[in-house]
């Protein structure tokens, strides 16, 4: 990711602002502060713990009661003494049984529940933030934070953080009831069991990096894989197939070398473990031994503690993993808090007001705004639209259009100037009613994949499905849709593809109709429709902005003739301002953009 | 059953001896496990019962020695299952790519880029889990079933119905756990991604959502898929919540009832307490491989589907096929004249059938030098028209012909010398800028790579950034905006100066005044060449020799601007729809 940022921070300099501040919080600080997130469960947490712990003691007193049981018959006791212990261990197997279960699933509970808020958390978070940080992260970058690292949390929450408890509480449990039930033996046990355990850590500080090093190499590969299959018509197209085929060799090598190796330390710390625990388990079975021939105790105190050495094995072997889990959690968990303590850029003033409309009277007094201080996008920007007027604006691409337009709906505060509605200065009024009243049909036509008709709800919560035909019906989209599948039930797929680009337009006008605005922005984008559509849409788009103040963005002039003010704009600057022809007149930026259209050769001009 | 693995096994030659020495490996490595659980028994019996120290510490040192050669083998079971898991995954990858770059636009027009990353990544990720397993477990389950009931037999055959028993009741709640928890899964994973939809849709259309002040709606939408997930995430979780206790209790409830029933016949003198010691620990070595018979069953099947549908691209043909008689032509000589003969196309279906004419009745005629526009509205077939030059798809009728050679007889590798295209889509590569420019003829150099930038009108945003053409790229080129992607696609197709040059739909992103530099551009630079420019914008073509005009897939009316204008309504109505009405254009 560094270097696609590095590159889209060096290209765009409303990027190069800082990135999400993923600040170097001590690992214990980000931990604790996860931890809060299962803590909030407190009593369902403490009885995970209890449960967890009475399964643990549990396991530990049925290694004894079967030394018992070995005792009794080598021992040639009573037959009733062998089926109340025989009776014992069923018993104690059962309320095992028992409490292991509640235990793993109480804290599946506990876990899924705190994931659920963290999901819920951030993303609403992500919502209310202002457009400026989409701006300066990718979407990919947002993307990435609110799945892979939450996932990473999800494999802390549902499988680490079980694994942990189960894996100390056993060792301590089960060496603390070694050292009741015979000092030496235990004493054996917790001279090996370090080894045991630095066997573990020390295969997993191999896999770690090695596993780190394989999710690299796999998003390197995928990455490829997902660009040049997107792209293979141009790698066909340039002959270039060969080469792309050897490129993915390499990757792909490299990734069974690195997936080899990943796997192959993760799946040596059982064997390994298991021969520190089978040293441990021999010396056990000798020391045992030669106790049990001296009468020190029977031989099934040997068998319990052999069951013991073969319990520790598990827990023991976990920890590396475990160790890993926590780091990768804790990554991931960083990376989701820098989000969630990102701060909104544009804030409603304590005291904001709501926007009362009376005719829609726009006033941009001399107003600067910078993206990044020190450079200036906007500078001594001041026009005036009368109530109804229509206002187009055009001028090169990057001229500052579309800025204007975010300024007047304060998606971004300016720097110096004012900007007021009906003699309402913007900065003091709450931006929802500002949104609300004000339309805006974007030049990407985005829409939800979700049904025609929940797609025309959006614009106003209460609309009525009469409301919605009768607006698609002036937007001229009821005839379409009406051909569609389920009519207004018929479900868009992803970003509607399953429309075409000019349905899909027509239908955001009559999304911005159901919103019934008083104030109208029009980023008119670069159509790619056929003149019968294009008439439609033109129709539409006059029908909605009919005796309203409009803005409209033109990348085609024929659709700003008319407008009552045309602003042309450069590097920031409104060069020009007035009607049509008092712009041709002036022979300026307006004239010249309008002649780049009728082009004519060169030579044809000679 | 298993076909798709038979095949990929018939098929996949390259790493047999892996799998050979990781199953020799495999084993040794059980026999020696089951010898050091028959060690327990002489330990107990000879040693202990016999108070006799020598064989205790005898037994014990061989246990460790013993441990010691197993755990060598099992590492080497597991090193050469890897090995060979992962050369599986290696081959399948790299000869799933190399094919789909073999294809023809036709193969991929059906194959969707996401369903093919798919096969790529988790299928073939899916394969390498199932033949890992396989290799380690598969046999070495069975095995250490079989052989811990051979011991059974050996050692206490008075108590191999508890171990038939056990075995049975194990079976049953395996059964029984395992049912459905696929399914459930596969919920999870379906529950999931419908919270990253909504969560992808939400941000990509973050703007819908701040003009229309529906951020609550949105947190209420995603709350709400959340906690789908949420109840789909738990109905897994707890079924396997139950895995681990309920088999362990079950050894635990099987020791008691082996005490029990076993002590007795120690008691009464017929068995002695070391068979009982082995045998317990037979009994708890038993319960492990079925456990893992059960958990590799699911993997198999997945892996067996996901070997199918690599296959399925594995085994696609290529539709457009390298003539037999193909002769190299000289690219250097060539002069870019194009005719069109009374050609016809249709886009395939699955089945590989023309349902539907895209073009039908084109008969042009276009010399070299030329700039010819065409223009017509979205489904027109002016994509379709010009991809038939460079061969992407074949005429179903009718021929094309370049310099009067038949298209369909010119050597594939040879088109992108004779033909420079700008695809729809502007895709760029992650690398550099020169590797972009560059990327059909790496051997060029920089004063034609930095000509063709200047003719693309790219070069004043390059030279803009600090390392100008050794700047990053980044992946699909998302680092530069849809205007300068469409301008470097165009250094591209212009960099090898090739006699045919096409822009297909370039220059939709770029305003007018940039647009038109950089037609008159391309016109100097490469004043020789055949110059195709496919538009929706009426002022792309404008200046062309010829416009041609297509509607519904044939062509309607060809002509210059000016005989356009008199003779086509079209071409009028199209003209006044995005210009403005030709009355009101006088100033």
């Amino acid at each position: 990711m560094s270097e696609q940022a590095n590159t889209a921070v060096a290209k765009d300099p409303r990027r190069r602002r800082r990135a999400i501040d993923d600040d170097q919080t001590p690992l214990g600080a980000t931990l604790r502060r996860l931890m809060e997130y299962i803590f909030y469960r407190r009593a369902r947490f403490a009885l995970v713990v209890t449960l967890l712990f009475a399964s643990v003691l549990l396991s530990a007193l049925l290694p004894y009661l079967m030394g018992r049981a070995i005792d009794i018959i080598g021992g040639g006791g009573e037959a009733a003494e062998l089926t109340q212990v025989a009776l014992s261990i069923a018993g104690a197997a059962v309320l095992y049984w028992v409490c292991a279960w509640q235990s793993n699933r109480n804290i599946q509970y506990v876990a899924q529940d705190a994931l659920f808020r963290l999901r819920t958390e951030l993303f609403d978070h992500i919502q209310s933030l202002s457009l400026n940080f989409y701006d300066r992260q990718p979407l990919g970058e947002i993307m990435s934070r609110a799945t892979n690292d939450i996932d990473t949390i999800d494999s802390f929450f549902s499988r680490g953080l079980n694994q942990l408890l189960t894996s100390v509480t056993t060792i301590v449990v089960i060496v603390a009831v070694m050292f009741m039930l015979n000092g030496t033996l235990a004493i054996i046990a917790l001279l090996t069991i370090p080894l045991m355990i630095g066997v573990a850590l020390m295969m997993g500080r191999v896999a770690g990096p090695a596993f780190a090093q394989l999710q690299q190499n796999l998003a390197d590969a995928n990455g490829y894989m997902e660009e040049t299959l997107a792209g293979n018509k141009t790698i066909l197209a340039y002959g270039q197939q060969r080469r792309s085929g050897d490129a993915l060799e390499d990757l792909s090598v490299g990734l069974r070398n690195t997936g080899a190796k990943a796997l192959i330390a993760s799946l040596s710390v059982s064997p390994l473990v298991g021969v520190a625990q089978n040293v441990q388990l021999a010396l056990i079975a000798l020391v045992g031994s030669i106790q049990a021939i001296e009468g020190v105790f029977g031989f099934g105190t040997v068998v319990t503690f052999i069951t013991y050495s073969n319990q520790l094995q598990v827990p023991v072997q976990q920890l590396g993993q475990i160790y890993n889990t926590i780091l990768q959690a804790a990554a991931g968990a960083a990376r989701v808090f820098a989000v969630l303590d990102e701060q909104s850029t544009v804030r409603d003033a304590p005291d904001a007001k709501e926007l009362t409309l009376n005719g829609g009277h726009v006033v941009f007094d001399n107003v600067d705004f910078s993206y990044v201080k020190g450079r200036k996008i906007l500078r001594n920007n001041t026009f005036e639209a009368l109530p109804g007027q229509k206002i187009g604006l055009c001028g090169p691409t990057g001229a500052g259009k579309s800025t204007i337009m975010n300024i007047l709906t304060r998606y971004y505060d300016v720097d110096s100037g004012t900007v007021s509605i009906d003699g309402q200065n913007i900065a003091g009024l709450r931006q929802a009613s500002l949104r609300q009243q004000i339309g805006a049909v974007l030049q990407e036509a985005f829409l939800f994949s979700d049904t025609v008709m929940n797609n025309l709800k959006y614009a106003r919560a209460g609309a009525t499905d009469a409301e919605c035909i009768a607006a698609a019906q002036e937007a001229n989209a009821h005839e379409f849709i009406m051909q569609l599948p389920h009519g207004y039930d018929t479900l868009l797929s992803e970003r509607g593809a399953n429309l075409s680009q000019g349905q899909r337009q027509m239908l955001t006008i009559a999304r911005a109709m159901v919103a019934n605005p008083k104030l109208l922005i029009l980023d008119e984008a670069t159509s790619n429709v056929d003149t019968r559509t294009e008439k439609l849409i033109q129709q539409g788009l006059q029908r909605l902005m009919a005796g309203k103040t409009s803005f409209v963005i033109a990348h085609r002039l024929s659709t700003i003739r008319d407008s009552q003010r045309i602003l042309a704009i450069k590097d920031g600057v409104i060069l020009e301002q007035g009607t049509h022809e008092e712009l041709m007149a002036n022979k300026g930026l307006y004239y010249d953009l309008y002649m780049t259209q009728f082009r004519v050769r060169p030579e044809a001009a000679i | 059953m298993y076909e798709n693995f038979r095949r990929l096994l018939v098929i996949y030659r390259g790493a047999r001896s892996p799998f050979v020495i990781s199953q020799v490996f495999l084993v040794v490595s059980v026999l020696l496990n089951l010898a050091i659980v028959a060690l327990n028994g002489t330990l107990v019996n000879e040693g202990v019962q016999q108070g006799n120290i020598q064989v205790v510490i005898g037994t014990a040192i061989w246990m460790i020695g013993l441990t010691l050669v197993q755990t060598v083998f099992a590492l080497g079971n597991t090193f050469f299952a890897v090995l060979f898991a992962e050369g599986t995954a290696n081959f399948l990858r790299t000869s799933t790519y190399r094919k789909v770059q073999m294809l023809s636009f036709g193969n991929l027009d059906r194959f969707r880029t996401s369903d093919l990353l798919v096969r790529l990544t988790s299928d073939i990720n899916n394969v390498k889990l199932a033949v890992l397993y396989a290799v380690m477990l598969l046999f070495q389950a069975p095995f250490m079933i079989v052989a811990a009931v051979l011991m059974a037999i050996v050692l206490l055959p008075s108590m191999l119905w508890l171990m038939v028993v056990i075995m049975a009741i194990v079976s049953l709640v395996l059964v029984l756990l395992l049912r459905g928890v696929q399914q459930m899964f596969l919920d999870r994973q379906n529950a999931l991604d419908g919270v990253n939809n909504v969560l992808q849709e939400a941000l990509a259309g973050v703007r819908v959502v701040k003009a229309f002040v529906r951020e609550r709606f949105e947190m209420e939408r995603f709350a709400s898929t959340t906690s789908t997930w949420f109840d789909a995430a738990l109905r897994p979780a707890y079924r396997i919540a139950l895995f681990v206790p309920s088999l362990q209790a079950l050894v635990y409830i099987g020791t008691a009832a082996l005490y029990y029933f076993g002590g007795q016949t120690v008691l009464a003198g017929t068995t002695n307490l070391g068979e009982i010691v082995v045998f317990s620990n037979v009994l708890s070595m038993v319960v492990v491989p079925m456990a893992m018979l059960a958990f590799i069953v699911p993997f198999l099947e997945s892996g067996e589907a996901s070997v199918g549908r690599v296959f399925e691209v594995l085994d696609e043909q290529p539709e457009i096929v390298e003539p037999e008689d193909a002769k190299p032509i000289d690219v250097s000589t060539l002069r870019g004249r194009i005719v069109f003969e009374n050609a016809a196309f249709g886009y395939r279906d699955g089945t590989g059938e023309v349902a539907k004419l895209a073009l039908q009745g084109i008969s042009l005629t276009i010399e070299p030098g030329q700039t010819v526009g065409f223009l017509g509205a979205t489904g027109s077939g002016k994509s379709t028209l010009v991809n038939l030059i460079p061969r992407f798809y074949d005429v179903v009728e009718g021929r094309v012909m370049i310099d009067g050679v038949d298209v369909r007889a010119i050597p594939r590798r040879q088109f992108d010398q004779i033909v420079g295209v700008a695809l729809q889509e502007a895709v760029l590569f992650s690398g550099t800028v020169r590797g972009n420019v560059l990327f059909g003829r790496p051997d060029l150099d920089d004063d034609v790579m930095v000509a063709a930038a200047h003719a693309a009108d790219a070069a004043s945003f390059i030279e803009r950034i600090p390392e100008q053409y050794d700047a990053p790229v980044a992946r699909r080129g998302t680092n530069f905006s849809g205007g300068q992607r469409q301008r470097l696609s165009i250094a591209r197709a212009l960099a090898a100066h090739p006699p045919i040059v096409i822009l297909d739909d370039s220059t939709s992103a770029l305003d007018m005044a940039t647009e038109a530099r950089v037609q008159a551009a391309v016109e100097e630079l490469l004043a020789s060449s055949t110059k195709l420019y496919v538009a929706q914008r009426i002022s792309t073509v404008l200046t062309a020799d010829q416009i041609v005009l297509l509607d519904a897939g044939r062509q309607v009316a060809v002509g210059n601007h000016t005989e356009l204008l008199e003779n086509s309504p079209l071409y009028r109505e199209i003209y006044e729809s995005q210009l403005g009405k030709i009355e009101e254009q006088s100033l």
